[in-house]
């Protein structure tokens, strides 16, 4: 650890620094519409960038209460229509048992969201006749009058071929099932479409008549569907409109102005307290609060740039939490400090007092931030969203100053007490006479600094 | 060596005093308007924020046209000219239209066999590039757009028809009374399951039930001043809390046992240093040697937190205020309620074991007193 350690340290510091301001950067992982790569940036949230928030109920039909598969294919199904409107990066989240949260961020014209939102999906049977069609393309019913809706479907599963590729299977109503064993029968060869919301969601071709409703569709080639292709058909058929009704149950529209304004007073307002810290551990305590303060400038690159690895969206709350986690992280420096100066008054020599600085406060510094830990995991795991915000930021905040304050400064501390010009008393705010630079330990106040490792 | 737990009878003297007038009027607010204001979030509501061109606009003028509509609303004054309004829910809550089909109740029931005709199909493949029609993306503004539809739609336009046109809106929130009725439980919960984690963590750490508890009382007692102060400010300034007080809450939960920590840890190590020393002295030994680096450590906190007050823009200073009490709060329960709690109870157990010591018979005193 004692090699490792500073060029972990530089290497993380490095890394750090690129993801922070080398512009345009991108990892893999993104959209693969997109080419798979995400551009890293500090996400905003609502209240920082303005737009609206709507958050929905999943009602219950019939004493049904949505489950969460049920609440996933509503998540998903609104967020298909959401996307047809263009709003850049919209969040639709589950939240809850039963509670869909949209966020459009820059969106200021909420009842046309609402709209189509609030909209219950159609499902199509579309016969195309000699024309192909891809998934996701969007068809005009009014050129191709569907034969019958979605609601004929009474069930679909995924099921296998004779090779063991997946197909996916489903079973139409009498109504449907003669109106597709007739149509079927005439038009062997051509193709019919599956559409939701007037947009293609498979396009196959008929084989064979279907006569009685039950309906095979198989993937060409070899291996049949893709496990997650077969489940998306099988979720539409399922559920091709919102297998739950849903309710508006609070809306939110906050004004980009304002929050451009918010942004900047909190920025401002977090680089006065960084800045408010560093001086006051400057002045505190001397070289070893120097040696803090940069570990501090580490501590706010690093978690910058976990942010938008991860990403976090950064609203309010999020940035108090940050700046609230700066004075959280030189905590541990002053423990250590405290103890480092303890063990200089009783009379240890300086290695061996930044040594048992850092191993005395150890303990208590672990037990302070399994206790901060505690909570913020509470507030991630049971809050809404803007409190499972800030709650990430404290748990990557506390996280990340155990590293800093604890490894970045003992590598640094090790490397400058071995310097000649930092063995002066004044550096650490001690008097000459409490000082040991280097050498054995004066024998006056053993008693008091005896080890009990 | 000043003695600080020799005063402990003063100290919960004082702890009672600033708890009591703030535990009063929490408990009094399910049944009067005094105590705890609660927002919108809990309450469920509307709150909306606009700005007249004309700035000479009172909020007398606007409550005016809420009473004609039927609506009780608060309107207040804020800084920039803002007029921000408060009043049951007006809009949202639309209904949905009914499914038009229906959730298959049975998933997969009937699983076509391999002996029913196929639709083989290759995912048609080349075809023309999907043409998805998109409408065009809405044009993000300065400002939110007035509305238009419903009840909140006629006011705003009583309003401009009479006082001239609302040049901003920077805020329109509308929260269902669904969302609300739950929030109060759950911040109950979330405090209580922070702070029973924490002081299992204590036990578990400090091989001590006695460390643990006393850590949770004090980490009450955080909650209850902070609460308390609240529950002042609400009745007596009328400051709602929000759906952010269970965060702050559970923040001051999980910073206030670090001073706490500090002191056990030094008072763990003291004991065994010097063992056979009164416990009483050890504790209070302990809190002297480590009492500078709690308020150090606090007071670092409190700067950031002060920055962000002063500067910070007035959004979220309710949360910044609870956290900058809860937190004073926390570093001064450690030393003065954990603390000398702690060795209450230490003494109290050791009376107890003498007792059963004397009833059956001549032992040896222990040590301590």
């Amino acid at each position: 650890m004692r090699r490792a350690g500073p060029i972990l340290i530089v290497l993380i510091g490095l890394a750090a620094l690129f993801i922070d301001f080398f512009p345009n950067a991108a990892i893999p992982g993104g959209d693969p519409d997109a080419g798979g790569w995400r551009e890293l940036q500090t996400k905003l949230g609502l209240d920082l960038e303005g737009g609206l928030r709507v958050e929905y109920l999943a009602q219950e039909v019939d004493g049904v209460k949505p489950d969460a598969g049920a609440l996933g294919v509503i998540r998903d199904i609104v967020e298909d229509r959401v996307n047809t409107t263009g709003v850049s990066e919209p969040v639709v989240q589950t939240q809850g048992a039963d509670r869909i949260v949209v966020e459009l961020p820059g969106v200021t014209n909420p009842d046309a969201i609402r709209r189509l939102v609030g909209q219950t999906g159609r499902l199509d049977f579309v016969p195309l006749g000699s024309t192909q069609m891809t998934e996701g393309q969007a068809i005009d019913l009014e050129t191709f009058p569907p034969l019958f809706p979605g609601s004929e479907v009474s069930s679909a599963s995924i099921g296998q071929d004779q090779t063991g590729g997946l197909t996916v299977n489903f079973q139409l109503k009498d109504n449907g099932a003669t109106l597709f064993g007739d149509y079927t029968r005439d038009h062997i060869g051509e193709y019919f479409a599956i559409v939701l919301d007037g947009k293609v969601v498979s396009a196959p071709r008929i084989n064979s008549s279907i006569p009685g409703g039950q309906v095979q569709i198989e993937a060409g080639g070899v291996g049949g569907f893709p496990v997650n292709e077969a489940n998306n058909l099988v979720t539409v058929l399922k559920f091709g409109s919102l297998p739950f009704p849903i309710v508006e149950l609070s809306s939110e529209q906050i004004s980009a102005t304002l929050g451009e304004r918010f942004l900047n007073q909190s920025l401002l307002a977090g680089a006065i307290g960084i800045g408010l810290v560093m001086l006051f551990m400057l002045v505190y305590y001397r070289l070893p609060g120097l040696v803090a303060s940069f570990a501090l400038l580490y501590y706010g690159i690093v978690v910058l740039a976990i942010f938008r690895l991860v990403p976090v969206t950064l609203t309010l709350a999020g940035i108090a939490g940050f700046v609230l986690s700066i004075g959280m992280a030189v905590d541990a420096n002053i423990l250590i400090f405290e103890r480092m100066k303890e063990e200089l008054r009783a009379g240890k020599a300086l290695p061996s007092a930044v040594e048992a600085g850092f191993n005395r406060a150890w303990n208590s510094i672990l037990d302070s931030n399994v206790s901060s830990l505690i909570t913020a995991t509470i507030l991630y795991l049971f809050g809404t969203s803007t409190i499972r915000g800030f709650a990430l930021v404290l748990i990557i905040g506390v996280l990340v100053s155990m590293f800093s304050a604890i490894v970045v400064t003992r590598s640094i501390m090790r490397v400058v007490v071995r310097q000649p010009w930092a063995r002066r008393a004044s550096l650490y705010g001690l008097r000459e006479g409490e000082f040991v630079a280097m050498g054995a330990t004066r024998p006056t106040s053993r008693r008091e600094a005896r080890a009990r490792v | 060596m000043y003695d600080i737990i020799g005063k402990r009878r003063w100290l919960y003297v004082f702890s009672l005093i600033i708890t009591i007038p703030g535990l009063v009027l929490i408990l009094l607010t399910p049944f009067t308007n005094l105590g705890l204001q609660f927002s919108i979030d809990y309450t469920g509501g509307t709150r909306w924020v606009i700005r007249f061109e004309d700035r000479s606009v009172t909020p007398e003028q606007v409550r005016a046209v809420f009473d004609e509509n039927g609506l009780r609303a608060s309107v207040i004054q804020e800084s920039d000219g803002y007029l921000e309004i408060r009043t049951e829910q007006v809009v949202g809550l639309r209904e949905a239209p009914a499914p038009s089909l229906s959730p298959s109740a049975s998933p997969g029931a009937s699983p076509a066999a391999s002996a029913s005709p196929d639709v083989s199909a290759s995912p048609a493949a080349s075809a023309s590039p999907g043409t998805s029609a998109s409408p065009s993306p809405t044009a993000p503004t300065g400002n939110t757009e007035i509305p238009t539809d419903g009840q909140l739609g006629e006011i705003a336009t009583t309003l401009q028809d009479r006082y001239g046109e609302i040049d901003s809106q920077t805020a329109l929130t509308s929260i269902g009374a669904v969302v609300s009725s739950d929030l109060i439980r759950d911040t109950l919960i979330l405090i209580a399951a922070g702070s029973l984690g924490i002081m299992l963590w204590m036990t578990y750490r400090f091989r001590d039930i006695r460390f643990g508890a006393t850590a949770l009382i004090s980490l009450l007692h955080d909650v209850l001043v902070v609460v308390g102060f609240f529950a002042l400010l609400g009745t007596f300034a009328g400051v709602q809390i929000d759906a952010l007080f269970v965060t702050a809450m559970l923040t001051v939960i999980g910073f206030s046992v670090h001073d706490t920590i500090v002191v056990y840890d030094r008072v763990r190590e003291n004991r065994a240093r010097h063992a056979g020393e009164p416990f009483d002295e050890i504790v209070n030994h302990s809190i002297l040697q480590t009492i500078g680096r709690s308020i150090t450590t606090s007071m670092t906190v409190v700067i950031t937190l002060l920055a962000l007050l002063l500067f910070g823009g007035a959004a979220i200073n309710n949360f910044i205020i609870a956290l900058l009490i809860g937190i004073v709060s926390g570093t001064y329960s450690s030393i003065f309620v954990a603390s000398p709690l702690l060795v209450d109870w230490h003494l109290w157990e050791d009376r107890r074991h003498d007792r059963a010591a004397a009833a059956r018979g001549p032992r040896v005193r222990r040590a301590t007193p």
